[in-house]
């Protein structure tokens, strides 16, 4: 069995509030359809990725993560995108020392208005990570339960 | 005829004022209106706001894409964007009235008091009742050009004017009487909003003041047949290729030949299409820079693209713009050809535009005689289209009885630059004369002051609170602590209609979500956005210990203030709310999958109630502003915007440096349209010194600057008549930089070593006092661009129509003298394009030369004196030309006054490039900084005419209004804090912050209780979260974005799919 036959990839997607955001919404009023396989945080501003959150996302499982910034030169706060990005390059050398491959990170850069660029990208990181095969940090499902809180903040 | 209800008090005086016109001008004037606390009417003719800058991609020279920074959908979330988020459907500002599809019918009174007649067209769709489902859209049989885009693509005649127009609502274009037996939109539509019969009606408003922002109309191509637009399909407007151009356009910003799509690989721009022509003698003062734009864009997007402007002179006349249109020429390789071609042909075999033009024109070519013409071919034609007055402007001219100008804009006055004709009546933008959105924002602002100024009494009345993420009026039920409660949520999931439930299976999801932890109830409603949805949502957060809410339902950007304002009031923070998307990103984009979109909406729902549990109430400060101002530079904008500001009845401090009031403008005699300067100057004068509420420090300097908005300190050092100093402190809410320029000195062209070559400056004088002199001269010569050795290169703006002002003066003293124009780029735009035609007519002679080939003035001796010779090579006949004037007068660059640097530094404010002072955004906050309160007027911001500084100063103070007349003044929210005792001192997020805000501070103690830790202001955060995650010690937390908000389920899906794809 290929992996690409029957696994489903679980994506992680971090966009900021702005443009990223405003795109996926624009893809809803088009109707423009993708994988229902990602999920969309919501951050202020892409600037606000942590690496911590990336590798989070890895180490609970995530077969893929992408962030969805305004166009570079475009950001609402001036440059946090571009912070965004020397992270996710940083994130993807520490994929590579750790042993996972680092294109199951990138980092996608569009307009408000580019609803069918953000159903592109969804496609193509899709089919990019059902290619890479599962995450291989990824524990067995869990039992069909309610997830176990986090600890509470301190 | 029907009066429309007001909200708040009636008195007997109107306290609202009239905006004519929706976009960027019309939108910013609302904003400042409303912010000082006056109702505003926004008027718009079409059904959405916008305008022209709605339709654009990019702007000059910034290439920030227009959708974000000049619409108000746009501005969402920014924390202080230009077009605010305010404007949109469910965050309204409350003293803003959105009148779209309406009319202009009657208009009477006088200023303080008009009455006025609108007719509302019906849109056919209740706004109050459209879900944007788009089923209406969708059944519409009726194809229809798209307005929006220009005619590049089709919509139905029932649609929106684009995906996130607003007002967000569906309408219909104009009802056919097919549409009465068709009505399949009427049944399709789920909430009954459509009806077909619906019949316009009228209101009648009573408002103090009138803004006009009716923008302008682009050229008509047709006008022109020759240009082969209509005739030859890759023949386009340069209104259309911004929308090919714009990411929100038909082909997401692909430019692409209109005969087959194909990517052109050869890109030709025609400038002064409409302008500086015999039907319109005016310059549209916008095309050169947005034309450099396009080919830009293009150069971008295309690899190997050519592009070629072919253009009259080339203007890039403010900010940074010289810069561009070097970088565009130089670094880009775009090709500027001086021509004005006249015909255009087609090749039928290809599609091809082709062109026939001379040689030897290029940038800093001086090829002798006419050129060969040559023939090229290129795959798209472009007409930069000019600017014409809007469409209405005669109907509304004549209703609202005010005067339009020889070309059909509205008629105003040089000194007064914002009135029309009738007191009471305001104009800004393109409808005054043809400007960018720069000073268009400028103009609104400004427009605002004056309508403020009729409307004192009214400033700050109806007040509105941002103590919230929403605006509200205060009235909220006082807030239940639940501090020390354990979360209790409920989960409401909102069918929309159908638009999610028909995709999701909202009862799996209630299932599933009913056993998460912490959930105390899942209802599933209709929709929760409507009258009934949001009592039952009420209902839902205030019966038992509910005190969080999860709603399922559309995008957080359209509705959360509304949900936020239900939280509100139910007595609970609005920050305990958290919206999950299940429209948009889940039933909108999965419909063929519901298994897929029901198991994601599981998770996103998972994800939402982990994130609201971690939630906490946020608070903002109350800040009660200092009731004065500080205006440093006693100049014509310094006066100009205190005197706003003491009009309305606040206290100014007015700093002067030198003994004297007045600047620059003490030396400007008279002005090309045959104003008088001094009896301005006078008269600005005589009402600072007579004005109760203006301090005057003359001989004087701020030497030290320190706080934020509401609360400002400054020492202003005085220095007395024995040659002592005296030290004032004062505190103020705002303050105006006004510290203005200066023309250079310097020694080019035998300056200084000559008497014959004076400045321009010295011209004028010599004109305007020593009349007889000029009136003896018989050969003069004038060199353009005149700048000090080794700076930045920048055009100076005022310097030509200051010339051609000259000329005119010395033409009319000695018709028959001799005067030679040395030039490189003549920009009199505008409708300064009057006096380049006049002094042309009048036999000024204008030689260009180039950089690489400059004019040589030398003395040679002619018997016992000395002539003073001046040589330039014309590059038409290939000739040098020898003149041996009288005089010879040099236009020196404008330079920002010596002391701008150092206030700079002292404010924390940056420098551009030229040296100026660096507002936040060239385009959208031309007056502004990135801290609030600091405003930015006249030549400290560039070289700029009286007209521009007064519209400048008075937007200022229109601006510095809207803090001073607000009761209170909320500051923070969801603002980054610093945990000190985690704080190791090393000056990472100073470094990361896109606005510098963080600053170590000494009186807290770090990490270890060693002394200094970073703290960043909740009153200048912006809340991008940028140090946060950059912090190595994690020390500082983004309010409402905690790390332990967002690190909940970013990885592996939780929800089994396997228990939902059972059904």
């Amino acid at each position: 069995m290929t992996p690409s036959n029957d696994f489903i990839p679980e994506i992680t997607i971090f966009t900021c509030i702005y443009c990223g955001y405003m795109a996926a919404d624009t893809a809803g009023s088009l109707r423009l359809e993708y994988p229902s396989n990602i999920k969309i945080v919501r951050l202020p501003c892409t600037g606000k990725t942590d690496i911590q959150y990336l590798l989070n996302a890895f180490e609970e499982g995530a077969d893929g993560v992408y962030i969805v910034a305004c166009s570079l030169g475009n950001c609402h706060h001036e440059h946090g995108n571009e912070r965004g990005l020397a992270r996710m390059k940083r994130t993807r050398e520490i994929l590579e020392r750790i042993g996972l491959e680092p294109e199951r990170l990138d980092m996608f850069f569009v307009s408000g208005g580019m609803g069918a660029t953000f159903a592109k990208v969804a496609h193509e990181m899709n089919e990019r990570i059902q290619q890479l095969g599962p995450n291989p940090l990824k524990q067995a499902p869990p039992a069909p339960s309610p997830p176990q809180p986090p600890p509470a903040p301190s | 005829m029907r009066q429309l209800a007001m909200p708040g008090d009636v008195t007997e005086k109107p306290n609202s004022v009239l905006i004519i016109g929706g976009g960027v001008g019309g939108m910013r004037a609302a904003i400042d209106l409303a912010e000082a606390g006056i109702h505003t009417y926004l008027l718009e003719t079409s059904p959405s706001l916008g305008g022209r800058v709605a339709q654009l991609g990019f702007m000059f020279p910034t290439h920030d894409c227009v959708l974000c920074r000049g619409t108000s959908d746009h501005g969402f979330g920014c924390t202080r964007p230009s077009i605010s988020p305010v404007l949109m459907d469910q965050n309204r500002h409350p003293n803003i009235t959105v009148l779209t599809s309406t009319d202009l019918v009657s208009f009477e009174g006088e200023a303080g008091d008009f009455k006025v007649g609108l007719r509302v067209r019906p849109q056919l769709v209740d706004p109050q009742l459209c879900i944007n489902c788009g089923r209406c859209a969708e059944v519409c049989p009726e194809i229809r050009p798209s307005g929006f885009q220009l005619g590049l693509s089709i919509r139905k005649a029932i649609d929106k004017s684009a995906p996130r127009s607003v007002p967000n609502t569906y309408y219909l274009l104009e009802k056919v009487e097919r549409c009465d037996e068709c009505r399949k939109c009427v049944e399709v539509c789920p909430t009954d909003a459509i009806d077909l019969g619906a019949q316009p009606h009228e209101l009648e408003i009573h408002v103090g003041a009138v803004i006009l922002a009716m923008g302008f109309q682009p050229f008509d191509p047709d006008e022109m047949p020759e240009l082969g637009y209509g005739r030859i399909p890759n023949v386009i407007t340069s209104m259309q290729y911004e929308r090919l151009a714009s990411r929100s356009g038909p082909t997401e910003g692909i430019v692409s030949r209109i005969s087959d799509g194909k990517m052109p690989k050869r890109i030709a721009w025609l400038q002064c299409v409409g302008s500086r022509d015999q039907l319109n003698p005016y310059c549209s003062s916008i095309c050169c820079m947005y034309a450099t734009k396009e080919a830009m864009l293009a150069k971008q997007r295309i690899p190997e693209v050519e592009c070629h402007i072919f253009t009259m002179d080339e203007r890039a006349f403010s900010k940074e713009y010289n810069h561009y249109y070097v970088k565009a020429r130089d670094d880009l390789g775009i090709r500027y050809t001086r021509c004005r071609i006249s015909a255009v042909d087609e090749d039928p075999a290809t599609g091809e535009v082709i062109l026939r033009y001379p040689t030897g024109r290029m940038h800093d070519e001086a090829a002798p005689g006419q050129g060969a013409i040559q023939e090229d071919h290129f795959d798209l034609l472009v007409l930069a289209v000019g600017v014409r007055p809007p469409a209405k402007a005669v109907e509304i001219a004549r209703v609202l009885g005010i005067e339009l100008n020889e070309y059909g804009f509205c008629q105003t006055d040089k000194f007064s630059p914002l009135d029309t004709s009738r007191p009471g009546v305001f104009v800004c933008g393109a409808f005054a004369s043809p400007k960018e959105i720069a000073e268009t924002i400028l103009d609104a602002s400004g427009a605002a002051a004056e309508a403020m100024r009729i409307m004192r009494d009214n400033l700050g009345k109806r007040t509105f609170s941002r103590s919230r993420p929403f605006l509200t009026v205060d009235g909220a039920p006082t807030e239940r602590v639940i501090s020390a409660q354990p979360p209790a949520i409920a989960i409401a999931l909102c069918g929309c209609a159908g638009e999610i439930s028909n995709v999701v299976d909202l009862q799996a999801v209630a299932d599933y979500a009913a056993a998460l932890p912490k959930v105390e109830k899942v209802e599933i409603l209709p929709l929760a956005c409507f009258q009934a949805g949001q009592e039952r949502l009420i209902e839902l957060i205030t019966q038992g210990r509910t005190n969080r809410l999860v709603i399922g339902a559309c995008s957080h950007r359209t509705h959360e203030p509304l949900f936020q304002r239900l939280m509100t009031e139910a007595g609970l923070n609005p920050y305990l709310v958290e919206m999950v998307n299940l429209r948009e990103h889940c039933a909108w984009v999965h419909p063929n999958d519901p298994t897929g979109a029901t198991h994601k909406a599981c998770e996103l729902i998972r994800m939402g109630v982990e994130r609201v549990r971690h939630s906490q109430p946020i608070y903002k400060q109350e800040r009660q502003p200092v009731r004065a101002a500080l205006v440093i530079g006693g100049g014509l904008s310094g006066m100009t915007t205190a005197l706003a500001i003491a009009d309305a009845g606040y206290d100014v401090h007015l700093v002067e440096k030198s003994e004297e009031l007045g600047g620059n403008l003490r030396h400007i005699y008279y002005a090309a349209e045959g104003d008088n300067p001094q009896r301005l100057l006078r008269d600005l004068v005589n009402r600072i010194l007579g004005h109760e509420r203006i301090t005057l420090y003359l001989r004087s300097q701020v030497t030290r600057h320190t706080g934020s908005v509401g609360d400002f300190r400054a020492t202003i050092r005085s220095e007395l008549a024995d040659g002592t100093h005296r030290e004032h402190e004062i505190r103020h809410s705002v303050v105006t930089l006004a510290t203005g320029g200066l023309e250079a000195g310097g020694n080019q062209y035998l300056l200084g070593q000559d008497p014959r070559v004076l400045r321009q400056s010295e011209m004028e004088d010599i004109l305007a006092h020593q009349p007889e002199r000029a009136a003896r001269l018989r050969s003069v010569v004038m060199i353009q661009c005149v700048e000090p050795e080794g700076g930045v290169k920048y055009c100076s703006r005022i310097c030509c129509t200051n010339t051609i002002k000259n000329v005119l003066r010395l033409k009319m003293l000695s018709p028959d003298c001799q005067v030679v124009i040395l030039y490189k780029n003549v920009i009199t735009y505008g409708f300064r394009e009057k006096y380049y035609l006049e002094a042309r007519r009048r036999g000024a002679l204008f030689v260009r030369y180039t950089d690489s080939d400059p004019p040589k003035v030398s003395l040679e001796p002619r018997g016992a004196r000395q002539a003073l010779v001046v040589s330039v090579n014309e590059h038409i006949f290939g000739k040098t030309l020898v003149f041996e004037p009288d005089l010879l007068a040099l236009s020196m660059s404008i330079q920002p006054s010596p002391d701008t640097a150092k206030l700079a530094e002292m404010l924390g404010l940056p420098l551009s490039p030229e040296g100026f002072f660096l507002e936040a955004h060239l385009k959208m906050r031309p007056m502004e900084f990135a801290d609030d309160g600091i405003f930015l007027a006249g030549m400290a911001h560039y070289p700029k005419f009286i007209e521009e500084c007064i519209t400048n100063a008075l937007a200022c103070a229109g601006r510095s209004l809207t803090f001073l007349s607000r009761p209170s003044i909320q500051l923070g929210g969801v603002v980054a804090e610093v945990d000190s005792e985690r704080c190791t001192g090393c000056l990472t997020c100073i470094r990361t912050c896109p606005f510098s805000i963080p600053e170590m501070r000494d009186d807290r103690n770090g990490i270890g209780d060693l002394g200094g830790a970073a703290w960043i202001d909740p009153a200048r955060c912006h809340g991008c979260g940028t140090c946060t995650a950059e912090c190595p010690a994690n020390a500082i937390q983004l309010l409402h974005y905690r790390d332990e908000q967002i690190q909940v389920g970013l990885g592996h899906w939780q929800v089994p799919l396997q228990q939902l794809s059972v059904d």
